[in-house]
């Protein structure tokens, strides 16, 4: 029988998936290793991680670790160990982060610091090193960064987050340009509000009368992690192939007004 | 030291595939690229403390010429 058409595809293709522990990130290695993908998953939270590789298909393919992002010569070595072990990268979704929500006067240098250092280096390094010579597959791939509505519309106490994903919108341009010469295609996606532990003790998530105001903004009412992981699927694939440098908005309509 | 030169210049020009010899060209290479220039300029300047001028780089042409440059 001919194999079905599916130009979603990720067999033969090793993923690496940060921030896989929780949320989002976690629902894209259970939707990635559905479609066939081999997994690289990172985060901080070993319990958490742990529970994604029970979630997964084919749970002893894949290969994981537990790493905070910010130790950038570890993340060099466990990257190199598992291209060893795996075979080159083919894909990189970059899903890892931290959230606030925090009114300019409170804000402290510190802050920022933190911020930038878990939201934009830690991306930024992890895309360095899985295109370092010898990582990324020959043939070229897709790698993602996790923006956010909040990285190009404005949000009380958002400013702080808000930068950091307009950071990663921007980041993505560039990279496309650069990396392009080699078939890897960068491209950024824009998640409106799904309720996951970055966001659920935050007052627009907790406070149920925010609650409501925010589901309202959305159109389509709040999302769920599959909506974004189904978008990274697509990201991923072959059936992007010709999608560079976009930012692919998945939000319920939340921004379209 | 020639071999650790050789290295270094593979990974800044990005070169997987074939081997580096003192009389090749290197913007022939198919890996050349504008980024890979600036690669280049910033080995030289980490690795070697050497820094070279545009106008300079210009005229080294081969590969043997970059490496005469960090015998300075
Ligand atoms: N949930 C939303 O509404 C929403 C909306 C827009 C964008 N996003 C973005 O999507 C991404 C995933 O968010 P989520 O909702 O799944 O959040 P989450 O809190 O459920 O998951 C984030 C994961 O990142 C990990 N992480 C954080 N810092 C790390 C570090 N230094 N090293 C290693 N791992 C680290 C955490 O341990 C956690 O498992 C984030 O980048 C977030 O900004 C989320």
């Amino acid at each position: 029988m001919e194999k079905q058409f599916n130009p979603f595809s990720l067999n033969d293709k090793n993923i690496v998936i940060s921030g896989a522990a929780s949320g989002i990130g976690r629902q894209c290695a259970i939707t990635c290793s559905k479609m066939g993908a081999k997994l690289i998953l990172l985060d901080l939270n070993e319990a958490g991680l742990k529970e994604t590789l029970q979630l997964v298909e084919n749970g002893s393919e894949h290969f994981s670790a537990v790493i905070n992002l910010t130790d950038y010569n570890k993340v060099e070595e466990i990257i190199s160990f598992a291209v060893e072990k795996m075979g080159r990268i083919s894909g990189l979704l970059n899903c890892a982060g931290i959230s606030t929500t925090l009114p300019l006067k409170n804000a402290k240098p510190e802050t920022l610091d933190k911020f930038f250092q878990i939201n934009v280096y830690t991306a930024y390094f992890l895309t360095q090193t899985v295109c370092k010579m010898g990582n990324f597959s020959k043939e070229g791939g897709s790698i993602v960064f996790f923006s956010s509505a909040a990285g190009q519309y404005g949000e009380s106490g958002k400013s702080i987050y808000g930068m950091t994903k307009g950071a990663l919108y921007s980041c993505a341009k560039s990279l496309a340009c650069e990396l392009s010469r080699k078939n890897i295609r960068v491209n950024s996606i824009s998640p409106g509000v799904i309720v996951t532990p970055i966001n659920q003790n935050l007052p627009h998530i907790a406070d149920p009368e925010l609650r409501k105001q925010t589901e309202a903004l959305h159109l389509l009412g709040l999302g769920n992690p599959e909506d974004i992981a189904n978008a990274c699927v697509y990201l991923l694939s072959d059936a992007s192939r010709w999608v560079t440098g976009s930012n692919l908005v998945v939000d319920g309509g939340y921004t379209t007004r | 030291m020639e071999q650790k030169f050789f290295d270094l210049l593979k990974e800044a020009i990005e070169i997987e595939d074939h081997d580096v010899n003192m009389e090749d060209q290197f913007r022939e290479y198919p890996e050349w690229s504008s980024l890979a220039y600036l690669s280049i300029i910033a080995m030289l300047d980490e690795e070697y403390d050497v820094q070279i001028e545009e106008a300079e780089f210009k005229k080294l042409r081969t590969v043997g010429d970059l490496y005469n440059a960090i015998q300075k």
